[in-house]
């Protein structure tokens, strides 16, 4: 899979630049200004063709659509591999480990054991065979073209299904029955790399002399995960098969119709999981004799409660991005109650609030996912949570630190008298640290009224918080503060475009996507910062579906360029 | 819809309290800075009469470096609950412990009835033993009949002179009415305070004081277990606070926890969680109060809690319940509830399982009921005629004016509560549709 380096890409900061940038711009906002008015789309350049892994969420979601939500998936999944700030570009650069493919093939077997049972092959089967010894081949082939298409998200060739057919034969000839013979192809089917990864196809572009683009189960692929984080449904299969997502009023009425489905909000919320680290849950600890509070319950919650305010946010109301910062609108559940130390009568769901104007709660800052999660076990962390806000809502780079810093006067938390501030103060008389100190400090600070688990305080060791704080010269006092400079820093709903855009590519920017970046951030503020409009408006470029790849050959029929040899032919 | 808008335009922040549009008072805490000069009372406060808080006797006060109210308004769970008792051994009991159900076995195995029989299994001899114990001669179970039972002579009650008990008064002169608190009491010996105060009421502890599952490490104390399952609660509300260390009237609200306790990783409550008051009003009571040198305390009034036990659940009760509370510094009181539980339903909650109900609110199986009332009073170390007999004897208050006979013995809870937000709301249950109907 190829990698272009991009110009668009957001700075990494490092130290030198950093006291370079002391007072002044970031390295993001210098390299990132706003496109003027650019609200025509650029002439198409396109991407590489890629093959990506199904996340965990898709695979999940895709198995609900194809079959149903309460078929169980017994494998466990790997931790997604995060590049560029995002897992949606990691699943099209690792591999697959062996023990990966063994829980793929756990699960499998599980699913196909449900979906072939006794008790559910009336709901899943289309068809009972004829004999209950001689293999149905008419019902097996019926099976088969039910679900391949589904499964692999395009038309199962000839002798892909005649090889589905034939293990469904042999199995049943082995094991004695028809259902196993069907619940064995269909293990194999759950178990190909064509169900498993993303293959994307190439096609020559008609409109575009010497161009390439996405063949038209590649865009339904392609435009279903991005828009509902799920396979493509047989509605836009039919579109796909029926050529109509290679004219612009097919394409805007597949466009128009996931992006009305509720099944778009699970894609939001893919994104936003991935976008604020929200894996990083899985193995976040908070020392329970320093915050009680964070239990379990309460960080299973904290995602929720952000995902929700994003999706109600975003989704319900249409609303602009960057209030994202400034909201004051949320959802509680009883475990989070006892954080936000806010009454939830609501006993087993969740209760919408409203935190007032004086709570120093703004935003999904403020939300006990993003506090926490940039924390420390023991301890808040003005550092990591300024580095977050860097990095995943501007796309700066804020280098690791040294291997060799001292942390002593960080660690001393219990000092009397002291604060994080003082303690950084202290830290930050070595200049080997200022630097990038300077950067995600000025941020941090402002969230100090939060500890590491996320619980409002006045002071720390009996000291009253200085909130003060800055973010690219502009100065402002606590959480409500920083939310605003985010909300009006321009860098933010740049970086959202940029993130938005690579995660549904699944790969970085190419160098000739860039103007097209740039027609995106302007249309996304003449939309008024709303997501799902600016989802709409990359679904509907021609951009999003071309390729560029000169050195492809044509392997397939009527020239199709594969991402991958075709060996899954063979699979 | 907004918070304040919800809960009645309170104004509400992290760790404020508010009130529901639900109906009912919730607490909180804020961070007050003016309230750190505001010392409450220690939980030793000295009963009415005795020195003030404050007073150059009183010792001295703790920092209460958060003040649980908000708009005067404030929610508590109870994370601690025990019996008041008094000192453990020879101190309280000079005259020996209770003998218990031990004392009886080891004399009916001297007794020629209670001779091993040639041939005899062990199991089929203790059997033998423990119907004979057990059961009235005509078969009847003693725990379940206690009335039945001959007197226990092994029975102590607590006799030791001048020792310091936990309580508080409950019948003596109220200084604002000049009045008795209880005037329908029966004649009692009353107990010093552990401030060295006069005239505590705990005659509950003088019942149980000598036997050796109420000694401070017995297993008697331990009823607070099955709060912490979740099993049952309680809750409180304390309204229209102007001043948390002077207030003339304040509203008191007393309620069974519907909700269970919101526990930490390692089993500690947690202080801001929301509860629910139980739908029964037999489980809610409210009442006046005032606040008088950061000392809570309350108009009498009847309460009722549950009591879980083996499956099986019961009332707790507390007749002319009072409460004696001071602020702790994390936004907590503690302190003793405290008043008088009528001698049969002490009895039915704490010895003699006899009218426990099962979870759809019937009478549980009797073989259950039995079971746990035996175990109970060999684990206890008493008999149930003997803790029957004691509770009668010692009993001192809701004086019958047909039988001049007292119905109630004196109850003292020492106590210790956590901020919480208490809300009135509908507490069906996600498992509803799976009760047997």
């Amino acid at each position: 899979m190829m990698k272009h380096i991009s110009k668009f890409r957001f700075g990494t900061v490092c130290a030198g630049l950093a006291l370079a940038l002391a007072g002044g711009i970031s390295l993001a906002q210098q390299s990132a200004e706003p496109a003027k008015a650019a609200v025509v789309e650029p002439a198409p350049a396109g991407g590489p063709l890629v093959m990506r892994r199904l996340t965990e969420s898709q695979y999940r979601a895709t198995i609900a659509d194809v079959f149903a939500p309460d078929v169980p998936i017994a494998g466990r999944f790997e931790r997604g591999l995060r590049e560029e700030g995002l897992i949606a570009v990691g699943t099209s650069h690792g591999g697959m480990s062996a023990f990966s493919i063994e829980q793929y093939d756990t699960s499998a077997r599980g699913i196909a054991a449900d979906v072939t049972s006794e008790k559910r092959r009336a709901q899943f089967v289309p068809c009972q065979p004829k004999s209950a010894t001689v293999f149905d081949k008419a019902c097996a082939t019926a099976f088969i073209d039910k679900y391949g298409p589904q499964l692999f998200r395009r038309p199962l060739a000839r002798d892909e299904q005649a090889r589905f057919v034939e293990v469904a034969r042999l199995a049943q000839q082995r094991l004695g029955g028809f259902y196993q013979g069907l619940e064995y192809t269909l293990i194999g089917m759950l178990d190909s790399p064509h169900f498993l990864l993303r293959i994307e196809r190439a096609e020559r572009d008609p409109q575009h002399a010497g161009q390439q683009r996405l063949d038209a189960w590649s865009k339904a692929t392609r435009l279903s995960y991005f828009l509902t984080n799920s396979a493509p449904d047989t509605e836009l299969l039919r579109a796909a098969g029926q050529g109509e997502l290679d004219t612009d009023q097919g394409m805007a009425r597949q466009v128009d119709r996931l992006i009305a489905s509720p099944r778009v909000e699970g894609a939001v919320r893919s994104f936003f999981w991935d976008m604020l680290y929200f894996d990083g849950f899985s193995d976040l600890f908070k020392d329970p004799t320093i915050y009680p509070a964070y239990t379990v319950a309460a960080a299973r919650d904290a995602q929720e409660q952000t995902l929700k305010t994003i999706v109600a946010h975003l989704v319900t109301d249409r609303g602009d991005y960057r209030e994202l910062f400034t909201t004051r609108t949320s959802y509680l559940t009883r475990p989070l109650g006892i954080i936000y130390r806010v009454p939830v009568a609501e006993r087993n769901g969740w209760e919408k609030v409203e935190f007032p104007v004086d709570s120093q709660r703004s935003g999904i800052l403020t939300d006990l996912s993003t506090l926490a999660l940039h924390s420390h076990p023991g301890r808040s962390s003005p550092t990591l949570r300024g580095k977050s806000v860097r990095e995943v809502f501007m796309c700066a780079k804020v280098p690791d630190p040294p291997a060799n810093v001292n942390f002593t006067a960080l660690d001393a938390v219990s000092k009397p008298n002291s604060t994080a501030r003082t303690r950084l103060a202290e830290h930050n008389e070595n200049p080997v640290c200022a630097g990038c100190h300077k950067l995600t400090d000025p941020i941090g600070f402002t969230l100090e009224s939060f500890d590491g688990a996320g619980i409002f305080r006045a002071k720390e060791n009996g000291v009253d918080l200085d909130l003060s704080g800055s973010l690219d010269g502009v100065k402002f006092t606590g959480a409500p503060g920083l939310g605003k400079a985010l909300h009006d820093n321009p860098s933010v709903p740049m970086c959202l475009t940029n993130k938005l855009y690579r995660s549904a590519v699944g790969r970085d920017v190419a160098t000739t996507e860039e103007p097209f970046l740039e027609y995106l951030t302007a249309s996304f503020a003449q939309n008024g910062f709303r997501v799902i409009d600016l989802m709409r408006t990359i679904a509907l470029s021609k951009t999003f579906y071309s390729v560029t790849m000169p050195e492809s050959k044509p392997v397939g029929p009527a020239g199709q360029t594969a991402s991958a040899a075709p060996k899954g032919d063979h699979s | 819809m907004s918070l304040s808008a919800k809960y009645g335009k309170k104004r509400i922040a992290a760790g404020f309290a508010l009130l529901g549009s639900v109906g009912l008072a919730i607490g909180g805490l804020s961070v007050d800075r003016s309230a750190q000069a505001a010392a409450p009372a220690p939980a030793s406060s000295p009963a009415p009469g005795s020195p003030a808080p404050g007073s150059p006797a009183a010792p001295a006060a703790p920092l209460l470096q958060t003040n649980p109210f908000h708009s005067g308004e404030s929610g508590f769970v109870v994370t601690e609950i025990r019996y008041a008792l008094g000192p453990d051994g020879k101190e309280a009991c000079p005259a020996g412990m209770s003998g218990g159900m031990r004392s009886l076995m080891e004399a009916y195995a001297k007794s020629p009835a209670g001779q091993r029989l040639p041939d005899e299994a062990d199991r089929a001899y203790q059997g033998r033993m423990q119907r004979a114990l057990n059961n009235t001669p005509d078969g009847k179970n003693i725990c379940m009949n206690p009335q039945l039972g001959a007197e226990d002579p092994t029975w102590r009650m607590v006799s030791g002179r001048n020792i310091k008990v936990e309580g508080i008064d409950l019948d003596g002169v109220d200084p604002r009415t000049g009045k008795r608190q209880q005037a329908d009491t029966c004649t009692h010996e009353e107990f010093q305070g552990t401030a060295g105060e006069r005239g505590v009421d705990n005659q509950l502890f003088r019942m149980i004081g000598c036997t050796t599952g109420f000694q401070a490490s017995g297993m008697g104390n331990g009823w607070q277990t099955e709060m912490y399952t979740g099993s049952w609660g309680i809750v409180m509300s304390v309204r229209g606070v102007d001043n948390t260390q002077n207030d003339p009237d304040v509203q008191v609200g007393i309620y069974a926890n519907a909700d269970p306790l919101q526990l930490s990783a390692d089993r500690r409550a947690l202080p801001f969680a929301t509860y629910a008051v139980d739908q029964d009003a037999h489980y809610r009571a409210e009442t006046h109060g005032r606040i008088v040198n950061g000392v809570l305390t309350i108009d009498p009034i009847d309460v009722r809690f549950h009591n879980f036990v083996n499956s099986m659940n019961e009332d707790r009760v507390l007749r002319a319940a009072r409460l004696r509370l001071t602020f702790t510094a994390d936004g907590g009181m503690e302190g003793y509830l405290a008043g008088y539980t009528p001698v049969e339903d002490m009895y039915d909650v704490q010895f003699g399982a006899r009218k426990s109900r099962d979870a759809k609110g019937q009478l549980a199986p009797e073989r259950l009921r039995i079971g746990t009332s035996v175990g109970r009073a060999g684990a206890l170390g008493y008999t149930c005629n003997g803790a029957y007999r004691a509770l009668l004897q010692a009993a001192d208050g809701h004086r019958d004016p047909a039988t001049g006979r007292c119905t109630s013995i004196s109850t003292q809870y020492r106590i210790r509560l956590a901020p919480a937000f208490v809300v009135k709301v509908p507490t069906k249950s996600l498992n509803a549709p799976l009760a047997v109907r």
